[in-house]
């Protein structure tokens, strides 16, 4: 069975990509699914955002496990 | 003994309503060791915009994760104030100039550790929960808000 990641999208990233979520082959690390999201999605380059794995913001490069919940986030804007 | 929080729901579909935020405070009114309340009020302004006029924002966010952080915050501020009680809503959805779309209210005994953390809970919702508002134009397209 192919491990497959869902990823939730949210803002200007969900307009961006057409959709508020989606579900890819897991690359296996946050930087390399960035890099694969950029790939599929050029208008994500110039764009500033996030990842969130299970809801906490990630700063440096992390390893998705299977069952992870990730999240693009762009800047916030609340309030 | 400390009372045990729990996280809880912060977000209102639509504006919030002046009558909400009136009976918010009359609800305070049997908690009589509180001696001063504060208030902060976000409301939707008409900003001018190179694309256009704004004429509402339409709120979305993480929930889960927002409702998370939320809670985080609200821990932080509790063990750094000596808050009597502290409430935070937050719009979801479109709301249209002039409603209001964040409504942060903090009472204890003395003004000042009610009014040093609404300001603090304000900035921290603003930079740390995960919401976007998307602003819509008079000319019918849309940006997205920027937070300064």
């Amino acid at each position: 069975m192919p491990d497959v990641i869902q990823i939730k999208a949210f803002g200007m990233i969900a307009e961006a990509i057409g959709s508020d979520s989606l579900e890819i082959e897991n690359p296996g690390t946050s930087l390399a699914l960035k890099k694969q999201l950029e790939a599929q999605f050029p208008g994500l380059k110039s764009m500033k955002f996030s990842l969130a794995v299970d809801k906490k913001m990630i700063q440096e490069d992390t390893d998705i496990s299977q069952g992870k919940e990730i999240a693009l986030l762009p800047p916030f804007s609340g309030g | 003994m400390e009372k045990e929080r729990k996280p809880k729901n912060i977000f209102v579909q639509g504006p919030i309503s002046p009558e909400k935020i009136a009976q918010s405070i009359a609800n305070h009114a049997i908690k009589t060791d509180i001696g001063g309340h504060s208030i902060f009020l976000g409301q939707i302004r008409a900003d001018e915009k190179p694309e256009g006029k704004v004429i509402a924002i339409d709120y979305t966010a993480y929930e889960e994760m927002a409702l998370e952080k939320a809670f985080e915050i609200r821990e932080a501020i509790f063990a750094k104030y000596p808050l009597t009680c502290m409430h935070i809503y937050h719009s979801l959805g479109e709301i249209k100039v002039g409603e209001i779309c964040l409504f942060v209210f903090t009472s204890s005994k003395h003004r000042k550790a009610a009014m040093e953390a609404c300001d603090e809970l304000v900035e921290r919702i603003k930079a740390e929960l995960p919401v976007w508002g998307r602003e819509i134009l008079d000319t019918e397209g849309h940006v997205w808000k920027v937070n300064t």
